[in-house]
């Protein structure tokens, strides 16, 4: 049975890689509309689910339903995703790259060309436009890189880790266009470790640890309300309490994510930041 | 499997490398240099021979000397003159001690010892500096045999210039085969089926190579998973084994039309043109053989094109891509090597079979389509099992690529692979 309000749904998804269980039974239900928060500490396993949901790898186990299709390879036309580890053809031109980026999902030769234009003048690249993708600063390419995600309006935008090396305008920017996406009806998943971006766009969330979902729910329900996630949360923070007093009053996600990943959140822990 | 999503692919990829300064100076150079090589090697050829050869002739007893020099004055390239005709007592290093010092002092270019013999009168030595010459040899060979056979039917009725005739004549060859009879000598079908070969070999090396370097660049720059995310690991490849194809495909077209139009002006305007106008083109070529050749080149060229992008598939750096792509090389060059037994041997069981397994259909079968026509259904056989080939290793192929293009840092070991081909 196809459940149309959420835009994805994964029930006991599994992925092995050898020995190793990168997504463990995985249940999972992304609402329709809505910014999704995919969070995990490094090696979680957040993009072994973003891949094995969009039909990248094969899942072991469990099944998936992509906005509505079973078969996720049947409706990429209709996401966009911004993976992790991204790049862009060096020696291509911005125009062309975004237009053939725009051309693979879908759209046609001309309306490739009309809406990379577009694109880059509302990404501030208007200027680059003949210029060779080799030329463009990180920001630059990262901005390029973000618009080929979204050009064809897709119906699901899965942005994986899209802050990384951005400075404060740019952030800005990003954010602003993520939350256009959602108002132009898009349902967008943000995979992130940071933990402010999260409580500034995220209407719910999806906490993973060795690929396993630790927490999840509306954000709002998990910080404030009474319930199972409260109680999670209360737990979370009395551990803290001594020392971070405060935080009763105004949790923060951060310390839940904390919380629920342990010492082993090491790596992710200090990729946290401003939320203080 | 989307045929639109392959084609934008493959488009993207033509473009890229056809727009590329490599491909331009590939295309370009390529036939330029190779005819410029080829016009000083015709030049030198044509004037080769054109200097005089100083010969001595030395005698340890036989008398035919005087013979021997009127045989050597019919020689026209190179004009022999025959500075010295001298008898020695015997053939030691003592006797031509003289001789061998003036070839040393370069004023003499060689010497002909004729010493007596039992059986066939005399038989002959050449002693010089340059003994590389075949042509020469033939020549000088033909002078001695030719002054021995006329010492010998001096008192018979044989007419020695038919002998001589018959020397000179070279054996006229008829392939039988299902189709007919064909005029035509092996060599004539050996080169074609090597220069066809050879094309082949050579677009997939050079090209094969440089899908390769791009498949793995765009894996080192993380570009790949944002192209997976709109396309399957099987059309990216697809797209880009065809992108690949149809830029080969043009650099042959323009390596090609350079060659003929060369071959035409070399027929027309220069001195070698009467030697090479007996050369028939049309016996070499035949639309047959074009034809097989287009189904054999194309195929040929996706399999092996398959295997470069496995293997590329699998490294995560151009240094690492260099050593593992003697593994991709490797199927092409045993099939190229295997064309030379092949062509000598184009009927045996070895042959039969080489030329049905796919890595070495392409070149082996092309080889005895050219060389011995087989049976029609061998042929077509060998086609239908190469398609096979291809969707087989193309599948394989997607397995490995969908699993590795993704691998940073750690390259998948064989196990990996092998267990990633069992998986369904």
């Amino acid at each position: 049975m196809i459940n149309t309000a959420a835009a994805l749904r994964c029930q006991g998804l599994t992925k092995r890689f050898a020995e190793t269980t990168a997504v463990d039974r995985l249940d999972l239900t992304v609402p329709s509309g809505s910014i999704f928060g995919l969070l995990g500490p490094n090696g979680s396993g957040k993009t072994s689910t973003i891949r094995t949901t969009l039909g990248i790898y094969v899942p072991d186990g469990g099944s998936v339903d992509l906005l509505g299709s079973r078969d996720p390879l049947s409706v990429r036309h209709r996401v966009g995703y911004l993976p992790e580890e991204r790049g862009l053809y060096a020696k291509m031109k911005v125009v062309e790259q975004l237009a053939f980026l725009a051309s693979i999902r879908g759209l046609d030769q001309k309306e490739s060309t009309g809406r990379a234009g577009a694109w880059l003048d509302r990404v501030g690249l208007a200027d680059n436009a003949q210029s060779l993708t080799s030329e463009l600063s990180k920001g630059m390419q990262q901005k390029v890189q973000f618009a080929s995600a979204v050009i064809h309006d897709p119906d699901l935008v899965v942005l994986d880790e899209p802050f990384t090396g951005l400075d404060p305008v740019n952030t800005r920017l990003l954010k602003e266009l993520i939350l256009e996406q959602r108002e132009r009806g898009a349902t967008v998943v943000l995979s992130t470790h940071r933990m402010e971006q999260v409580e500034a766009l995220c209407e719910s969330i999806c906490l993973i640890h060795h690929g396993r979902p630790v927490l999840s729910g509306v954000l709002a329900d998990i910080k404030l309300e009474p319930g199972a996630n409260a109680q999670a949360v209360i737990r979370a923070l009395l551990d803290r309490v001594e020392v971070q007093a405060v935080r009763l009053e105004h949790p923060h996600i951060e310390e839940i994510y904390l919380e629920k990943v342990g010492d082993q959140s090491a790596a992710p822990g200090a990729a946290i930041g401003g939320t203080a | 499997m989307s045929v639109t999503q392959i084609l934008k692919i493959a488009r993207r990829e033509y473009l890229a490398r056809v727009r590329s300064r490599a491909f331009i100076f590939m295309t370009v150079m390529i036939p330029a240099f190779l005819g410029a090589y080829m016009f000083v090697l015709l030049a030198l050829f044509s004037s080769s021979g054109g200097d005089d050869l100083r010969v001595a002739l030395l005698d340890t007893g036989t008398g035919l000397t005087d013979a021997l020099a009127d045989h050597l004055a019919n020689i026209n390239r190179p004009t022999v003159e025959v500075t010295e005709r001298v008898v020695v007592p015997d053939d030691s290093d003592t006797a031509r001690a003289r001789f061998s010092e003036a070839v040393r002092q370069e004023t003499l270019d060689g010497y002909v010892l004729l010493r007596k013999n039992p059986d066939i009168v005399a038989r002959a030595s050449y002693y010089a500096r340059e003994t590389g010459n075949p042509a020469l040899l033939r020549e000088l060979e033909l002078a001695v045999e030719s002054t021995v056979l006329d010492e010998l039917l001096v008192d018979t009725e044989v007419d020695v210039e038919q002998i001589r005739a018959l020397q000179r004549s070279d054996l006229d060859t008829v392939t039988v085969s299902d189709e007919g009879e064909e005029e035509g000598g092996f060599e004539t079908a050996f080169a074609s089926t090597l220069g066809l070969g050879m094309l082949l070999y050579m677009s997939v090396i050079i090209n094969g190579q440089g899908m390769a370097m791009a498949i793995v660049e765009e894996k080192s720059s993380r570009l790949i998973e944002v192209i997976l995310g709109a396309v399957t690991a099987t059309e990216f490849m697809t797209g880009k084994i065809l992108g690949v194809l149809g830029s080969g495909l043009t650099q042959l077209a323009v390596w090609v039309g350079v060659t003929l139009v060369g071959l035409l002006y070399v027929l027309l305007t220069m001195s070698i043109g009467a030697e090479l106008a007996g050369f028939d083109l049309s016996a070499a070529l035949s639309l047959e053989l074009i034809f097989y050749f287009s189904i054999f080149f194309a195929l040929g060229y996706f399999l092996y094109s398959v295997f470069f992008a496995a293997v590329a598939a699998t490294c995560t750096s151009t240094e690492e891509l260099g050593q593992a792509m003697f593994a991709a090389m490797l199927p092409l060059i045993v099939a190229f090597l295997s064309t030379f037994y092949v062509l000598t041997n184009p009927s045996t069981v070895a042959t039969r079979v080489l030329s049905l397994l796919p890595p070495f259909t392409p070149l082996v079968m092309l080889a005895r389509v050219n060389v011995l026509t087989p049976p029609l259904w061998e042929v077509w056989l060998g086609i239908a099992l190469l398609v096979l080939g291809i969707v087989v290793a193309g599948w394989l192929a997607a397995k490995i690529f969908r699993y590795a293009l993704l691998m940073h840092g750690k390259r998948p070991t064989l196990p990996d692979l092998l267990s990633v081909m069992r998986a369904t």
